[in-house]
C-alpha cells in the first residue's frame, strides 16, 4: 500500500499536520537569521585590522635572507638533504621549511623571476573550513595558526589548500602540521613584523595593513604601466582574497601561483550544507519523515509477522 | 565442482522467469562442510600479515611506511578502503530504506546479508582510518561538542561513521546474535532474552531511524569533502552535485553489491535462489543507476562540461568507462528476462559495482591533480595493509554466515540447532550420517 493513499486516523492526521507546520516553520523562521550572518560569503571583505605581506617579484634579488630568518624565528632545522649536510637547501615548502624563495627560469628565453612561497593567509581559508576540530584557526590580524592539541592528523588541510601550503611531518612520531603562521606567536603578538619581512634587505617583501599595501601595490602598477603581469595584484581576489599579495612581471602561473576563481572555497563547499545543517534542521527533519514512514511500516510488518508465525510456526527474524 | 547448478526453482527443468514464489523466508546458517577451507586459511594469513604491518605502523611514523606525501596527502587507506568500500557497505542503507521506508516487505529477508557485509566494510574502513591518521590520540575531542568545527565535512564523517557503525548498525544486527544465544544458550540466557526482547522490539523502529539518517549524512559528506579540493579535481568530477552523487552512488553500490554477494554466496553454498527478491533488487538497482546517470548528465550540462566528457583524452575515457559501466546494467536490468537470469544478474551487478566504485574512487585519486609535480602510487606496506583489511572482512563474513543465521533460505531448512563454536568436521550428507548410525548400531552401542 502506498504511503500517500493509505487511510489516516484522526490522530495520525493531527500528527501529520503538526509535522508539516513544523517543516514550514523551520523553513521560514530562520530565514532572517541566515541572511544576516553568512559565515562564508562568496567574496569576503578583509577586516580593517587585517595585516598583509606584499611581495614584489621584480624587486627580489633572490638573496634568500628571509629563509634563515624564518627558520630562526620558528625554531626550524635547516633542510640539508640536497647539500650533503652543509647548508639549508629545500626544494619547496616541506616539513622543515615554512618559507622559501624559488627561481623560475624559462628554458628558451632569458626570462626569469624569483617567487616567495609561504602561507597565503586567505581571508576565508579552506583549511580552516575543513579542519574538523578547529586546530587550524584564523586568529586576530588574520593570521592562520595551527594548534597541536586539537589536530588529529587527518591531513584534510593539505587536500583543501589550493596553494598546497600545509606540510605534514611524515617522518615524525608526533607529526605536526608545518605552515607559516605569520610569526603570530613569535613576533606579531609583540607588535613586531614577521621575521621574513624584517630580514628582507631590498624591500621586496614588506609588511603592513592589507588595505594600505593593496593601495601601495596599485600605486606601483599605475606608476609603471605594463611592467606588471596583467596589471593586477595577485591575492586581491584569488580564492576570495588573501593576505599575501604578489606583484610579478611574468605570468603568475609560471612562477607557481595557481589560477583561481574569485569565490572563496569555503563558500563553494558550504553554501548548501550550511543551510541543511543549520541547527541540525535537515537531519532532524529527515529523522521525522523517515521515523513516520518506518513506524507505519513497522506496524504493518508486525501484523504480517504474527500472521506468518501463526501460519507456519516458524519464529520471525528481525 | 559438484554443487548443483544455479536454479531459481527447485524443479529440475529450466523454468526461469516463471516463478513468483518467495523461497527465501528466513536467515539460515551454513551448516554443511568445514568452516576452515584452504582459501579461508589463506585469507586469514593475509589478514594476519596486514595486522603485523599495522602493529609496526603503531610504532612507526607514516613516512617510511607509505608513499603518501604532502601533495597527495590521502593514500589508498582513505581513498579506497574508506571512500570507495563504504559505498559497497551501504547495503544496509539502500535495502533498509527500500524495506522499512518504502515498505518493500520482500527485502527484509536479505537485510541480514546486507547488514553483516555493510558492518564489516565500515568496521574495516574505520580500522584503516585509525592507522591512517597522524595524531589519533587527539580524537577525544569528538566527545567535546564545543570543539567541533560544525562546518567541516570531515567532522561530520569522523563522528558519524564510528557512531553509525558502533551504535546504530550494531543495534540493527543485534537480533542476529541474540537469536543465536537464544537457541544455543542455557535456560537462564533464554529467560533473560525473553525478558529483554519486547523492549528491543519496542525500541527497534525508533533506533533504526538513526541507522538511516546518519549514513545519509555521512555518505553525502564524503562527496562534500572533495568540494574543498576545488580545482585540484578534474572538472568532470568536481561539481556542487558531488555530495548527492556520492550518496546515490552509495545506494547503487549497496544494491549491486548485495545482489552480487547473495549470488556468490548461494553459488558457493549451493543455496536455492529466490527469483522474486533478486529481481526486485535488480529492478531497484536499475532505477538507482538511471537516477545516478540523470543527475550526472544534468550536472554536466548545467556546468557546461559536456564537451570535456567527449574530448577522448584520459579523463574523458575514464568518464566514459565509468558511465558505460553504470549504463549497461541500468538498461539491461529493465528487461525481466535479464533480471530473472542468475548469470546475467551476477554480471550486471558486478558491472554496476565497478561503475559505482570507479565514481567514488576517481575524484579522490586519478582525477586529483595538484599543480606540484609529484606522483603517488601506494607503497607495498600500504597495499598489504589495504588487502589485509579486506581479507579480514571476508574472513569475518564467512565466519558470520557459518555461525549465525545470515544468508537467506527457506524457513523449512532453518537449523535451530546451529553449528556450535567448537564444531568438529563430521559426515554431513544424509547417506553418510546413516552410515555412521548403522556402524554404531553394528558395534552394539
Amino acid at each position: 500500500m502506498n504511503i500517500l493513499t493509505a487511510p489516516l486516523t484522526r490522530r495520525q492526521a493531527f500528527k501529520a499536520m503538526l509535522g508539516l507546520s513544523g517543516t514550514v516553520a523551520s523553513a521560514v523562521l530562520p530565514m532572517p537569521a541566515l541572511a544576516s550572518t553568512e559565515e562564508h560569503p562568496a567574496h569576503p571583505v578583509a577586516p580593517p585590522d587585517a595585516v598583509a605581506m606584499l611581495y614584489d617579484s621584480t624587486i627580489c634579488t633572490g638573496c634568500k635572507a628571509c629563509m634563515p630568518a624564518c627558520n630562526e624565528a620558528n625554531g626550524l632545522p635547516a633542510d640539508t638533504l640536497l647539500s650533503g649536510g652543509i647548508w639549508d637547501m629545500p626544494t619547496g615548502l616541506n616539513a622543515k621549511t615554512k618559507n622559501i624563495i624559488e627561481l623560475y627560469q624559462d628554458p628558451k628565453s632569458d626570462e626569469f623571476a624569483f617567487v616567495k612561497k609561504q602561507c597565503m593567509h586567505c581571508l576565508d581559508p579552506a583549511c580552516v573550513t575543513g579542519c574538523p576540530f578547529g586546530s587550524l584557526k584564523k586568529v586576530d590580524l588574520g593570521a592562520v595558526t595551527w594548534n597541536s592539541s586539537l589536530c588529529i592528523g587527518c591531513r584534510y588541510c593539505e587536500v583543501a589548500c589550493p596553494f598546497e601550503v600545509p606540510q605534514f611531518q611524515w617522518e615524525a612520531w608526533n607529526p605536526k602540521i608545518v605552515k607559516c603562521e605569520f610569526c603570530y606567536d613569535q613576533r606579531l603578538k609583540e607588535n613586531l613584523e614577521p621575521a621574513c619581512t624584517a630580514a628582507c634587505p631590498t624591500g621586496a617583501v614588506i609588511f603592513g595593513k592589507r588595505d594600505a599595501l593593496l593601495d601601495q601595490a596599485k600605486g606601483r602598477i599605475a606608476a609603471a604601466p605594463d611592467k606588471y603581469y596583467e596589471n593586477r595584484v595577485y591575492g586581491e581576489h584569488e580564492a576570495g582574497g588573501t593576505q599575501v599579495l604578489y606583484l610579478s612581471s611574468v605570468s603568475f602561473q609560471k612562477i607557481g601561483l595557481p589560477k583561481l576563481g574569485s569565490t572563496s572555497l569555503g563558500h563553494y563547499a558550504t553554501k548548501v550544507t550550511s543551510i541543511i545543517y543549520k541547527w541540525l534542521g535537515g537531519p532532524i527533519l529527515m529523522a521525522g519523515v523517515l521515523g513516520f514512514a518506518i513506524r507505519r511500516n513497522w506496524n504493518r510488518h508486525e501484523l504480517e509477522r504474527l500472521q506468518h508465525e501463526k501460519e507456519t510456526g516458524f519464529p520471525d527474524q528481525l | 565442482m559438484t554443487s548443483p547448478p544455479l536454479t531459481i526453482n527447485s524443479v529440475t527443468s529450466d523454468n526461469r522467469g516463471t516463478t513468483l514464489i518467495n523461497h527465501w523466508q528466513a536467515g539460515v546458517p551454513v551448516t554443511t562442510g568445514p568452516v576452515l577451507t584452504p582459501l579461508l586459511a589463506f585469507l586469514i594469513g593475509l589478514a594476519a600479515f596486514g595486522f603485523v604491518l599495522a602493529g609496526i605502523r603503531l610504532v612507526s611514523p607514516l613516512g617510511p611506511f607509505s608513499a603518501m606525501n604532502s601533495v597527495y596527502a590521502w593514500g589508498i587507506w582513505k581513498t579506497f578502503n574508506v571512500m570507495t568500500l563504504t559505498a559497497l557497505g551501504s547495503g544496509p542503507l539502500a535495502l533498509g530504506m527500500a524495506a522499512w521506508v518504502f515498505n518493500r516487505q520482500n527485502l527484509h529477508v536479505v537485510m541480514r546479508t546486507a547488514l553483516v557485509s555493510g558492518f564489516l566494510f565500515y568496521a574495516t574502513g574505520l580500522v584503516a582510518l585509525g592507522f591512517d591518521v597522524g595524531r589519533p590520540w587527539n580524537f577525544y575531542s569528538a566527545a567535546m561538542p564545543w570543539r567541533w568545527n560544525s562546518e567541516s565535512a570531515m567532522l561530520e564523517i569522523s563522528i558519524c561513521m564510528p557512531l553509525y557503525c558502533a551504535v546504530f548498525l550494531s543495534f540493527e544486527i543485534l537480533p542476529l546474535f541474540l537469536e543465536r544465544l537464544y537457541y544455543t544458550g542455557n535456560d537462564k540466557a533464554r529467560a533473560f532474552l525473553r525478558h529483554v526482547s519486547p523492549s528491543i522490539r519496542k525500541a527497534y523502529p525508533y533506533v533504526i531511524v538513526g541507522a538511516y539518517v546518519i549514513p545519509l549524512m555521512h555518505q553525502s559528506s564524503l562527496g562534500g569533502l572533495l568540494l574543498l579540493a576545488g580545482d585540484k579535481i578534474d572538472p568532470l568530477w568536481q561539481s556542487p552535485a558531488m555530495p548527492w552523487l556520492y550518496l546515490v552512488a552509495a545506494a547503487l553500490c549497496g544494491f549491486s553489491f548485495t545482489i552480487f554477494l547473495l549470488l556468490i554466496a548461494c553459488l558457493r553454498y549451493a543455496r536455492k535462489l529466490d527469483g522474486g527478491v533478486l529481481s526486485e533488487l535488480a529492478n531497484l538497482l536499475s532505477g538507482v543507476c538511471f537516477l545516478f546517470l540523470a543527475i550526472r548528465a544534468t550536472d554536466l550540462i548545467w556546468r557546461g562540461q559536456l564537451h570535456s566528457a567527449f574530448a577522448f583524452n584520459k579523463m574523458s575515457l575514464l568518464f566514459l568507462l565509468e558511465t558505460s559501466l553504470i549504463l549497461t546494467p541500468a538498461i539491461t536490468l529493465r528487461f525481466r528476462r535479464v533480471r530473472e537470469t542468475p548469470r546475467a544478474l551476477l554480471n550486471m551487478s558486478a558491472l554496476a559495482c565497478l561503475g559505482g566504485m570507479l565514481y567514488r574512487f576517481i575524484p579522490t585519486s586519478i582525477a586529483y591533480a595538484p599543480m606540484r609535480s609529484t606522483s603517488y602510487f601506494p607503497s607495498v606496506p600500504e597495499l598489504v595493509m589495504a588487502v589485509g583489511y579486506i581479507s579480514l572482512g571476508i574472513v569475518a563474513f564467512v565466519l558470520a554466515i557459518n555461525y549465525f543465521a545470515v544468508l537467506p533460505g527457506e524457513a523449512s531448512t532453518w537449523d535451530h540447532a546451529f553449528r556450535p563454536f567448537g564444531w568438529k568436521r563430521r559426515a554431513t550428507s544424509p547417506a553418510a550420517m546413516l552410515r555412521t548410525v548403522t556402524t554404531a548400531l553394528e558395534k552394539g552401542v
